[in-house]
């Protein structure tokens, strides 16, 4: 028994998937906030090499981080407790 | 042995599953001087920053000091967790969960000092909506929201264990382990998936901690200004930053200890290993501290000189010999023999440290600004009661912050001490075989 009988297991699950979608949310924000900074040093002229410098170096780790978050949510929670494998 | 386990285990569940009247003290206490930080900037905010001791050539002051002390004291989640989990030592299972709070705690706090700073908290939306990446600031924003979106899942991951633990054991809060356990049973799959996690997440954090407090140190390098321009303040902010983080740590470690009865689990032999590395610390500080100021003296530019000498014998001279004082001679009084009074020792040299730290972090922004390379007058900072109530009040939100966690998680990782008991005497005993010679033959 993985959850004691009074909780609903759909309700928990809408909430981890809210909760895995807050995660995106919140590392997709950072990630348009860094785009939105290349544009606008974009269309200032406003040495946009700078920008872009920065930002490829910063939206792959934020890429990692979310990665990471998919997977463990992914092996845990969607397929982990289903076998011994 | 496994009844012995669970009875110790208990004291574990105990801060959880009771709530005695030294919470509600401690609660009280913490709100009072939380009570008088809202106070202040209350103040500060309907009145502006001319409440302060901020002004002209000395903008910066405790807050820009709280920012750079802060963010350093995040460094204990970093070095305790990530490099001791990598490097295998075994001894960090207690310890790893407390580090990691204070990183995820701090940051927030630390990050919350910036807005303070500002006076007008929504002028940040200037640095979302129109922000220049030739700005240090900017690196600082995106390395900190790195870091703290790091720190978080760091936090985080080896937690579900001890979480679906609860989610089976307590009979409160049930919703909120059950979401987040993420279905927690411990199948080998399972295990398999968080422990690649968490080696990607401990070997991610650590360059992420450490770009973090370099570039907190690009603010100030980057400028021209006296005693800022310089090419170590990179590497001596983050040998700074973790030697305060450690410190910090074992303050934090202590007070718990003595809270929650924690002796079984944070032994003497713990205290010893961090006041070791405690000492090598406040070595490496004192290495980087000569170097910083002998290059200033030596080049004896005359505005750098005007700063020097103002440290040493001019008006911020109590600071600075304070900052040496604590950050040196007495952690190198009392950790340089610790075999007896460990903890005790460990903990007045931390105390010191964090101390000294804070005045090290007040001795790097004020001066400068006190004796600018500009033609501006000499500068006179003296804080008001709207910066120490803010001071009070964010050290106080940290405190509490924690406290709390540690009513709703275990604050030492239950699984990974099991892990410990389980498997790694038998693996820690096979990896010191391999290293000696033609004891074991080596897998390859």
């Amino acid at each position: 028994m993985e959850h004691p009988p009074e909780i609903s297991q759909r309700l928990v699950r809408r909430l981890q998937w809210i909760w895995l979608g807050g995660a995106f949310l919140l590392v997709g924000g950072i990630i348009v906030w860094i785009i939105h900074l290349i544009v606008a040093s974009w269309r200032l002229d406003d040495v946009i090499q700078a920008s872009v410098g920065i930002s490829i170096v910063a939206i792959p780790i934020f890429l990692v981080f979310i990665g990471v978050v998919f997977y463990v949510f992914w092996g845990v929670a969607l397929h982990g407790g289903k076998s011994e494998d | 042995m496994a009844e012995v386990r669970d009875a110790h285990e208990d004291i574990l569940f105990a801060p959880i599953e009771l709530t005695g009247p030294g919470f509600y003290w401690a609660v009280a206490g913490l709100s009072v001087l939380i009570l008088w930080g809202a106070i202040a900037y209350g103040v500060q905010f309907t009145q502006g920053l001319g409440v302060t001791g901020l002004d002209q050539p000395v903008s910066w002051g405790f807050y820009v000091t709280n920012f750079v002390f802060f963010i350093g004291i995040s460094h204990a989640g970093t070095l305790i967790s990530a490099i001791l989990r990598l490097s295998k030592a075994e001894w960090r299972r207690p310890i790893t969960r407390m580090a990691e709070v204070i990183t995820c705690m701090v940051i927030f706090i630390g990050a919350g000092q910036i807005l303070v700073d500002l006076g007008r908290p929504d002028r940040m939306m200037n640095v979302l909506l129109h922000g220049r990446y030739q700005s240090p600031l900017l690196w600082d924003a995106t390395s900190i929201s790195a870091y703290l979106t790091a720190s978080l899942t760091y936090l985080y991951l080896p937690m579900i264990p001890d979480i679906a633990i609860l989610r089976d054991r307590l009979g409160k809060r049930k919703l909120l382990y059950s979401v987040l356990a993420l279905g927690w049973t411990g199948t080998e799959y399972q295990q398999k998936v968080l422990n690649r996690a968490i080696a990607i997440m401990a070997v991610l954090v650590i360059p992420i901690a450490i770009s973090v407090h370099s570039v907190v140190s690009f603010v100030f390098s980057m400028t021209l200004q006296p005693a800022w321009h310089s090419t170590i303040f990179g590497p001596y902010f983050v040998v700074g930053a973790i030697f305060s983080g450690i410190a910090g740590l074992i303050v934090t470690m202590i007070i718990f200890r003595k809270a929650y009865g924690l002796h079984y689990y944070l032994k003497p032999i713990h205290f010893r290993y961090l006041g070791q590395l405690l000492l090598i610390m406040a070595l490496l500080w004192f290495y980087f501290t000569f170097a910083e100021y002998l290059t200033g003296y030596y080049g004896a530019e005359p505005e750098e000189l005007k700063v020097f000498w103002s440290k040493f014998t001019g008006p911020f001279w109590p600071f600075f010999w304070s900052m040496v004082l604590c950050n040196f001679v007495v952690p190198l009084v009392c950790l340089a023999s610790l075999k007896q009074h460990t903890v005790g020792k460990v903990l007045i040299a931390s105390l010191f440290i964090v101390v000294g730290m804070w005045l090290e972090r007040f001795i790097i922004v004020v001066p400068t600004l006190s004796f600018p390379r500009l033609p501006f007058p000499v500068g006179v900072y003296w804080p008001t009661w709207v910066e120490w109530g803010e001071t009070a009040g964010s050290l106080a939100l940290f405190a509490l912050f924690y406290l709390l966690f540690t009513k709703f998680f275990p604050i030492i990782s239950i699984w990974e001490i099991r892990e410990g008991r389980e498997h790694s005497v038998r693996e820690v005993e096979e990896r010191i075989l391999s290293y000696l010679p033609g004891e074991v033959e080596e897998k390859t």
